[in-house]
């Protein structure tokens, strides 16, 4: 367990300690300020694009911390020969990975709650005539910002799992690849009803059945933003427990199978 | 018979039959880098395995370590074969050429190896105190080690080995590239430690130090142990230039032996 903290707590600094961490913060920021000027002029929708526009600079940086810090994560250790400090002390394949993983985790979770802080204040600015109203965003705020940190958890998962065996530009290409597959794994679907033929149908079921359905994390969000309809029934609480539940176990796959491949092979 | 084993010193580090084959990365061609070797190094002795470049020295040490994977043979420590890294929390390891995360600074460095072995947080402490008194860094332990000197980085690679009290210690070329200051400050450290009683085990093409430090060498030529004595049969009183004349005797005999028995290596 302290292996693994400190691990974690190393991973943490190396990632917050890094200057270019900031300057995509501050341009997240500056998109969301941004919607402050989109919102002057469209009156009486301002509110929304502040929202939608901060949301979007979140889970796009957000994305791309993730992507390229979780492609670098073991490699990094891999390309300094600080792998062979970390593995000739008695420190297990599956403690390195897990430490690593939930290092980048909390650096996001902090990144996510700065940007997130941010755009709340930035929504309580814009409507400073009734506060209250300003205050009944913010939980729906709050779970979109929940939802972006699941799906960033995922591809800190996928990112380190190809990280562990390929160069830091496939791993990206890789994550972007899986990301997209991710999005659109709704299509595989219809692919798999379309086919006429078995086989090939089988085979667009059994990818779909593969590969993670992120798509529904977007539907939920949008439906969170637009319809605003999680109180009508207990039908998208459950949703979002399943969803949650469902990344997790990925997650968990995904980090399962990098400590695996990080304890087959030998080290260079 | 027993009674003359309880009498007879330890082997705390042992070799048999040690191989090991590598892959280019060009073109991929399977060459033998260790070939056939033995060991038997006692408790309390210093050892050194001398050799030029390219000669397998680091390939030595990393399968000692258990960081690579014999082709044939078995390496153990500490009567434990070091492939299952059982006896690691006895052991301190300082690699070649040490790079350490530049984002910490030396104290935040220790204190995470430390946590690598488990040790109690107080204990971490007081270890990390004394050490940087030991290794002169009291003034430079609180600055990121990307800031470091070669000789301060050696030095702050030491410390790290000894964090956990190791009983076996494995330097890989401690005092290459360091500057005469620098090589007299790792001197005195390592006659400390081996006045302490520690079994050291150290790489180095640097015979002077050697002469001086070691009891016993092992010379190796294109991973084979060409002569493995105790210094004094060598170089009475110190004398380098015997050590000199030993290593470059041995080198040019086993060069035309291999070019001798090209096509036929195994013969050898
Ligand atoms: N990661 C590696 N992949 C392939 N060959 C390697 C690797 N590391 C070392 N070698 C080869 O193994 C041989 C021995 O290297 P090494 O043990 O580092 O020598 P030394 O430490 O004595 O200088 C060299 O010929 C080197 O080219
Ligand atoms: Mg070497």
């Amino acid at each position: 367990m302290q292996i693994i903290a400190a691990i974690a707590l190393n991973t943490f600094r190396e990632v917050l300690r890094d200057k270019i961490i900031y300057a995509f913060f501050v341009f997240a920021c500056l998109i969301s300020l941004f919607g402050i000027l989109l919102g002057t002029l469209s009156v009486g929708q301002d509110i929304r694009i502040v929202e939608d526009l901060g949301l979007a600079a979140i889970s796009l940086i957000g994305g791309i911390i993730a992507v390229f810090s979780g492609a670098n994560l073991v490699f990094k250790e891999l390309e300094r020969r600080t792998i062979y400090l970390i593995f000739s002390k008695p420190v297990k394949s599956w403690q390195f990975i897990l430490g690593k993983y939930l290092g980048l985790a909390s650096c996001l979770l902090t990144i996510i709650l700065m940007m997130g802080g941010f755009l709340g204040a930035l929504v309580g600015f814009v409507d400073p005539t009734s506060p209250a109203n300003a205050l009944t965003h913010l939980p729906w705020l709050a779970l979109s910002l929940a939802l972006v940190y699941l799906e960033l958890l995922f591809i800190i998962a996928s990112a380190s799992l190809f990280s562990t065996f390929s160069t830091p530009i496939m791993s990206v290409l890789f994550t972007l690849c899986f990301w997209l597959v991710g999005h659109s794994c709704a299509s595989l679907q219809d692919l798999a009803k379309m086919s006429t033929n078995p086989a090939v149908s089988k085979f667009f079921a059994a990818l779909y059945w593969l590969m993670p359905d992120l798509q529904s994390l977007t539907r939920v969000r949008s439906e969170l933003m637009y319809g605003r309809a999680l109180t009508t029934g207990g039908g998208q609480g459950e949703l979002l427990i399943y969803l949650t539940t469902y990344i997790l176990a990925y997650v968990i796959i995904l980090l399962v199978l990098s400590a695996l491949i990080n304890e087959r092979r030998e080290l260079p | 018979m027993t009674e003359f084993l309880v009498d007879a010193p330890q082997v705390v580090i042992e070799a048999v039959n040690l191989t090991k084959d590598r892959l280019s990365s060009f073109l991929k061609k399977r060459t033998r880098v260790l070939d056939g070797l033995n060991l038997e190094i006692y408790a309390g002795q210093t050892y050194g395995l001398i050799g030029p470049n390219g000669a397998g020295k680091t390939t030595t040490v990393k399968l000692l370590l258990g960081l690579l994977r014999p082709d044939e043979g078995e390496a153990k420590v500490l009567g434990a074969p070091s492939s299952e890294r059982e006896n690691l929390a006895q052991v301190g390891f300082l690699p070649e050429n040490p790079y350490f995360y530049s984002h910490l600074t030396g104290r935040e460095f220790l204190t995470f190896v430390g946590k690598l072995f488990s040790l109690p947080d107080d204990l971490i402490k007081s270890r990390v105190k004394s050490l940087v008194e030991k290794v002169s860094l009291v003034d430079a332990c609180d600055k990121p080690t990307g800031k470091y000197s070669k000789g301060m980085l050696q030095r702050l690679g030491i410390a790290q080995a000894l964090i956990n009290d190791p009983k076996i210690l494995f330097l890989d070329e401690p005092m290459s590239g360091l500057d005469p200051l620098g090589r007299m400050d790792v001197r005195r450290i390592l006659h400390e430690l081996k006045a302490e009683g520690k079994t050291i085990f150290f790489n180095s093409h640097l015979l002077p130090d050697v002469g001086e430090l070691c009891d016993r060498v092992g010379l190796l030529v294109n991973g084979k142990m060409v002569a493995d004595s105790p210094v004094s049969d060598i170089a009475e009183g110190g004398n380098f230039k015997a050590l000199e004349d030993f290593f470059l005797e041995h080198v040019q005999a086993a060069m035309h032996a291999t070019k001798d028995s090209k096509p036929h290596a195994e013969q050898t």
